[in-house]
């Protein structure tokens, strides 16, 4: 053969093998089943078909901040809570909270006892969607499970269609609930500056009161169901201490004066990989302890603690990666408030042996007790004597500079920090929303599980969703939360170089 | 609730602060002055399991929403029966997709609409926060809102109107 010919016939072939193996080895997993919001995951295999980088990718909701300012910060509240239709008393909570700050009031304490039943029962509703319906189906009906099954159907079909009713009904009753105190339950208009618009009429009281009694007997039930299916089965529990979904990053969590778990209220506490306190703040100082980082291929940015620095995508103590969400919030506490979340707490660390428990994947568990300390406080709360006085708000007098206001969303600790003029416009606006705490950690979840489960190119459906399963024990929350259309979801399929510049690009 | 209650509703959704994602919602308001006392107009940010328990008792139900297909220009209306969602494997990861949501309300008893019927108006912006809609999506509200008036008509006077719209509301199978 002449030699030119055999150079463009080499190279032809050459750049043809290049393009099937590209394409043979780019796996994307995508749309990401059962979250909330779309995301994909790019995983690239190297030419041993062994993964070398998993991306984990979510599109954002853009330009809160701008749409935000010049508006009045009372208006937050409303506002924020509309940022998406998953947690919105999340927002409304911790933006009401942030308005207490910035008009410096300090609401009686029947409002606070208010707003913190509202917010449990919030938490104890969205926990339970989470349990049976989110994350539930990679344990209740199992990680093995043909897709067909892994969803709230399967978890009907293994649970039984009366706990499937009951799951319903506690459920649409929790809710209610909240609708009698905030209005409708996507946009609450409950908290004021200073207190809370509504309480709760005495001749009301013994509903409520029943509510919550079938509401702890609910979460204990759970808590049973958890037990029996998933902690009976030793390869479950393989499963969640295994290396793949392992991290020893720091945690962060709320608590309370005798550093136990608290949802509503109290100072910020961070613990080491190896369990010591790190720091512990009030929510104004934030920004001594929190830096962002920003990477190329996400438009996320990347939480770390600036004390310790960006040490890139790795644990340890050298690193400031750390975690939020319900396995943090109990690693970061020394316990629970209320005494059978306390004993599952207990349970939960001596079943571990270790403290604080560096498995993502026990996230659903520490997910369940907490299910079982909203219900108890919401007992505790709904019984007070308080709770039906009409002393529910101190007006604020004093002119609004800066307003920081911090609670633990389910999915981890929310921040919200507005600067307002002297009529209270807002000129500045940043939240921290409880994924953005996560997202470095979710990243290095995706990619250790990628790496331990595909191997020379090897990928069956299970294994995915195993990778999968690495994020959704965090329960990320991307706020794109309204496209309830099933259909096809809009997909941008990116190539990144080693230089992470992108060099090919598909849409559909 | 154990009993249907014979009445229609008519289920917006989205979030009025992400541009085009409200179209729905205006729609609604819209609706809301020009149907009668048997039909319900409401509004919501939620889906998924929401959708049970806001769908329960009713006989017949209208849900309006937004769409990004990427397939159909901007402002086209699409309809869509609940059917065309079944072939979908990986439902919408809002909880559960509408088929799940059916289904599960079978499996549980629930008292479900017999008759669904879903409008969604293809979107281009619903990513950002800003209120008003894109100039393609203001245009066709009209028709979105005249085609959810015609099907709430023919509920309530079954067989006395061809459906004409059909044509121009390309029905898109979801792959």
């Amino acid at each position: 053969m002449d030699e030119s010919i055999q150079t463009v016939w080499n190279e032809a072939q050459t750049r043809a093998n290049e393009a099937y193996h590209a394409q043979r080895r780019r796996i994307t997993v995508d749309p990401i089943t059962r979250l909330e919001g779309h995301g994909k995951i790019d995983i690239f295999l190297n030419e041993q078909g062994e993964v070398e980088r998993a991306y984990f990718q979510v599109p954002e909701l853009r330009g809160f901040e701008v749409f935000s300012l010049g508006r009045p910060a009372e208006d937050m509240p409303q506002i924020t809570s509309r940022i998406c239709g998953v947690c919105p008393t999340a927002h409304h909570m911790a933006s009401t909270k942030a308005l207490d700050d910035l008009y410096r009031v300090e609401p009686p304490s029947p409002a606070k006892k208010i707003r913190e039943l509202v917010y449990n029962t919030f938490m104890l509703e969205d926990h339970a969607l989470h349990v049976y319906v989110l994350g539930g189906p990679d344990f209740i009906v199992g990680p093995d499970a043909p897709p067909e099954m892994r969803n709230v159907l399967g978890v009907i079909q293994t649970v039984g269609v009366d706990i499937g009713k009951r799951v319903i009904t506690t459920r649409r009753r929790l809710r209610e609930f909240i609708a009698y105190l905030g209005g409708k339950v996507v946009h609450p208009v409950l908290g004021l500056p200073g207190g809370v618009a509504k309480g709760i009429a005495p001749e009301d009281l013994p509903q409520f009161q029943q509510l919550a009694k079938d509401a702890l007997e609910f979460a204990l039930f759970t808590l049973q169901v958890f037990k029996d299916v998933v902690l009976k089965n030793p390869a479950y529990m393989d499963l969640i201490t295994s290396d793949t979904y392992t991290h020893r990053t720091y945690y962060m969590g709320l608590v309370d004066e005798k550093n136990r778990v608290n949802f509503y209220d109290g100072k910020i506490r961070v613990v080491s990989p190896e369990g010591s306190e790190y720091a512990k703040f009030a929510a104004q100082a934030y920004l001594d302890y929190i830096a962002e980082h920003v990477e190329p291929w996400s438009y996320v940015k990347f939480c770390y603690l600036k004390g310790v620095g960006w040490k890139g995508f790795t644990d340890g103590r050298e690193s400031g990666i750390y975690s939020v969400a319900p396995l943090a919030r109990l690693n970061a506490s020394d316990g629970m408030a209320t005494p059978e979340a306390q004993k599952a707490y207990e349970e939960f660390f001596n079943a571990f042996g270790q403290k604080p428990v560096h498995h993502t994947l026990a996230n659903h568990w520490a997910r369940v007790i907490e299910m079982v300390y909203a219900a108890e406080r919401i007992n505790e709360l709904i019984n007070d004597p308080e709770i039906t006085s009409t002393n529910l708000r101190v007006i604020p007098t004093t002119s609004p500079t800066v307003g920081i206001g911090v609670v633990e969303a389910p999915r981890g600790t929310l921040f919200h920090h507005y600067e307002t003029d002297e009529d209270g416009i807002l000129r500045k606006v940043n939240l921290i929303v409880a994924t953005q705490n996560n997202s470095a950690r979710m990243a290095m979840s995706v990619e250790k599980a990628a790496k331990g489960l595909i191997h020379g190119g090897e990928v069956s459906e299970g294994l995915l969703n195993k990778v999968e399963m690495a994020f959704r024990a965090y329960d990320p929350c991307h706020a794109c939360a309204t496209h309830s259309l099933p259909g096809q979801m809009p997909l941008v399929l990116s190539v990144y170089n080693a230089q992470g510049e992108v060099i090919h690009q598909q849409k559909r | 609730m154990n009993e249907q209650n014979g009445r229609t509703l008519v289920l917006a959704l989205g979030n009025d602060l992400l541009g085009d994602d409200g179209v729905g919602l205006e729609a609604a308001r819209q609706i809301a002055g020009r149907v009668d006392g048997s039909v319900d107009v409401v509004q919501t940010g939620e889906a998924g399991l929401a959708l049970l328990e806001l769908m329960e008792g009713y006989a017949r139900a209208l849900l309006i929403d937004s769409v990004v297909t990427g397939r159909y220009p901007p402002g086209t209306v699409l309809e869509f029966q609940p059917e065309d969602f079944r072939r979908v494997v990986a439902p919408s990861p809002h909880y559960a997709g509408l088929p799940e949501v059916m289904e599960m309300a079978r499996r549980l008893q629930v008292v479900f609409p017999q008759e669904i019927r879903i409008l969604a108006m293809e979107v281009l912006n619903p990513y950002e926060f800003g209120i008003g809609f894109s100039e393609p999506v203001r245009t066709s509200l009209p028709r979105l809102v005249q085609r959810a008036l015609q099907i709430l008509d023919e509920w309530q006077n079954p067989g006395s109107q061809p459906d004409q719209h059909r044509q121009d509301s390309p029905a898109s199978q979801p792959s």
